[in-house]
């Protein structure tokens, strides 16, 4: 158990930066994740974590020390990989066993801790067999149980589940988390999944084009997006171009009021879907007039499409929720973030209508 | 499922089948044809005898050859060439194998290329380019005198030109193999590997060596078969005497005019070639089923 402490971090493949001047701390026992689109630069600031690839610039420490110039195989890391990589030639016992005995420790302290991981992966009896003979979803837990069997300070996981089926990986997420509680490891969890990034993480480290956009806990991330990229990023959102002038911010088909101190020019208006609210009252001050175009049922709620003439809105209803295809409604903004000048968003909450139907 | 339906399917299969055989049919009359009826021919006859004018069973003629020194003598030679060859050829072959599996740009290309240079080039002009090479006053001998060395023995007309000569010729297909080996054993499995600890040489030992046994083998059998009946380049570059198998069964055959004892050379040397084909079979047939399981 160890933080982490990534300073300045950077790597470039000839002109392109992959990772740019990243600072990043990561607390003891925390499990950090780090989310963002393809190509945004986050395996490749695992794998410098893991000492795969080198820093162009910056430094790493495990603990307070530097651990920059070791190579891979010298640092107090494990890593549980995309793939499944778990050595073919070997029987699960060797693959788990295979780094304590480069230890050198003796037989029967390696035979005690192979036994406890996979008790903890919950695999015990499966030390006999070949790699070829366990579906996806043991490997990647022998993999996790070949990482923590070593007691690494941080424990590193490259989309780990991102090859298994979806009722696998959230059965095995959970189980990683309970691990990760357990054994109170330092963990760096690297996914593009935001639902995964959302259950897991104490905090999340969201990336884009190589840098940190925002750091923080999942709900803040969620309720609170720094940058309009993590808010169309993270979650279902509506987002509209508006012009703000003289207080008032001007959409297609309504005016909304804007906090106090926003200057007049360009802004984006994101609006989570469980925060758009349905009034029967297709005619309402500060609401879109809206046909009801689609409606999904997903389960515990309810997803309408709304055309509010200019566009589409997406809207969360409850399950109860009694309105149809075809039906003219107003779509109320009862929360709603203003993105104007490149600063930190604006908040806005209104008082939502007695009628209004939401989630 | 109704009754037409299953006749449908039933049908299919059949159509699959037939079409299955018929691509068979052909390579597989081939070889029965070119081998295992010559062959069994050849086997047949070399265990008859005519007594009284009458044929009968006699393992006289492998007696003749086991009790004959030079023909012995010439089997141990042809031993002894084929497993040094292949030794160094594995010496030479696995590091260049392993650096063209992990190396990219320019160097490695070009390095790429020349490894595969010999497969360009046809055995007999190989042979005299050794020659020129390697001879007395040839080229090295030559660029050794020009700094001072002298007294250069050449290998030439010795085994040890037998062995460069095959060397040279079998390194194409032994990287080709290698690296396509290597290649199977991901970058992942190595990095994993480095990640709990391990270094260069034990991510060889224990990683990258038993990953590669299998392309080991079909290089080692697939060059023992090339190399022990080998012709061309043990005629032109090695010694009068002793002589590999395929030489001197050249010579029986041709010069001495003795048919039969040619024919017990060329069984004894088949039979051989054919345990190291059947194992070659059995790590193709092997790779394939686990494979399968996969």
């Amino acid at each position: 158990m160890a933080t982490l402490d990534l300073i300045n971090l950077t790597k470039q493949f000839g002109t392109v930066t992959a990772v740019d001047a990243v600072n990043l701390s990561v607390q003891d026992g925390e499990f950090m994740c780090i989310l963002g689109p393809s190509g945004c630069g986050k395996s490749t600031l695992l794998r410098m974590i893991a000492g795969f690839e080198m820093p162009t610039e910056g430094d790493i420490r495990i603990a307070g020390d530097s651990v920059t110039h070791l190579g891979a195989n010298k640092r107090p890391t494990a890593m549980v990989f995309q793939k499944y990589t778990l050595w073919p030639h070997m029987k699960v016992f060797d693959n788990i066993a295979f780094g304590l005995q480069l230890r050198r420790l003796p037989r029967a302290e390696i035979a005690r801790k192979v036994e406890e991981a996979l008790a903890l992966v919950s695999l015990s009896g499966y030390e006999e067999r070949y790699p070829s003979q366990l579906s996806g979803g043991q490997q990647q837990r022998v993999a996790l149980a070949r990482a923590i069997v070593l007691e690494p300070k941080i424990l590193l996981l490259d989309e780990p589940f991102s090859s298994l089926d979806a009722i696998l990986r959230v059965r095995l997420r959970e189980e990683l988390r309970r691990i990760q509680r357990r054994l109170k490891i330092t963990a760096i969890f690297v996914t593009h999944d935001q639902e995964e990034a959302l259950t897991l993480a104490d905090r999340i480290a969201v990336m884009n084009a190589g840098r940190v956009e925002q750091l923080d806990a999942p709900t803040q991330i969620y309720d609170n997006p720094a940058t309009l990229f993590v808010a169309d990023f993270i979650g279902a959102m509506n987002l509209l171009q508006a012009q703000v002038s003289g207080g008032r911010i001007v959409l297609s088909g309504v005016t909304l009021d804007a906090p106090p101190g926003l200057q007049d020019g360009a802004a984006t208006v994101a609006i989570r879907p469980e925060d758009m609210a349905l009034l029967p009252d297709a005619a309402h001050a500060g609401a879109w007039r809206a046909v009801v175009e689609q409606i999904s049922d997903l389960g515990h709620y309810r997803r309408a499409l709304l055309d509010v003439g200019d566009g589409t809105l997406k809207i969360y209803l409850p399950k109860s929720a009694a309105v149809r295809e075809g039906a003219q409604v107003a779509a109320f903004p009862r929360r709603y973030l203003i993105y104007a000048n490149g600063g930190a968003p604006r908040e806005v909450t209104r008082a939502l209508p007695a009628e209004a139907l939401t989630v | 499922m109704t009754t037409l339906a299953r006749t449908s399917t039933r049908q299919r299969q059949w159509r699959g089948a037939i079409l299955a055989y018929l691509l068979v049919a052909p390579p597989l009359l081939l070889m029965v044809l070119l081998i295992f009826i010559p062959a069994t021919q050849s086997i047949a006859r070399t265990l008859t005898i005519s007594v009284d004018g009458q044929p009968g069973f006699s393992f006289s003629r492998y007696a003749a050859f086991f009790s004959d020194p030079i023909s012995v003598n010439n089997l141990l030679f042809t031993f002894q060439v084929t497993l040094l060859t292949l030794a160094v050829i594995f010496i030479v072959c696995f590091p260049l194998s392993l650096y063209l599996r992990f190396s990219t740009g320019r160097i490695a290309s070009a390095v790429q290329i020349l490894a595969l240079f010999p497969l360009f080039v046809p055995g007999i002009i190989l042979c005299y380019a050794l020659i020129r090479f390697l001879g007395t006053r040839g080229t090295l001998d030559t660029l050794l005198s020009l700094v001072g060395i002298t007294g250069y023995r050449t290998p030439y007309l010795k085994p040890e030109a037998i062995v460069i000569g095959l060397v040279w010729e079998s390194i194409p297909f032994t990287v080709l193999v290698l690296t396509a080996g290597l290649r199977q054993v991901s970058d992942t499995l190595i990095e994993s590997a480095r990640d709990v600890g391990a270094g260069d040489w034990t991510i060889f030992r224990r990683i990258i060596l038993p990953l590669i046994v299998r392309p080991a083998l079909i290089v080692f059998s697939l060059n023992f078969l090339g190399i022990f009946g080998s012709y061309t380049i043990p005629y032109l570059l090695g010694p009068a005497a002793p002589q590999m198998m395929g030489v001197f069964m050249q010579q029986t055959f041709g010069q001495y005019r003795r048919p039969d004892d040619a024919e017990t050379q060329a069984v004894i040397t088949f039979l051989i070639c054919a345990f190291v084909g059947f194992l070659y079979v059995r790590t193709v047939a092997s790779q394939r089923l686990t494979r399968e399981e996969e």
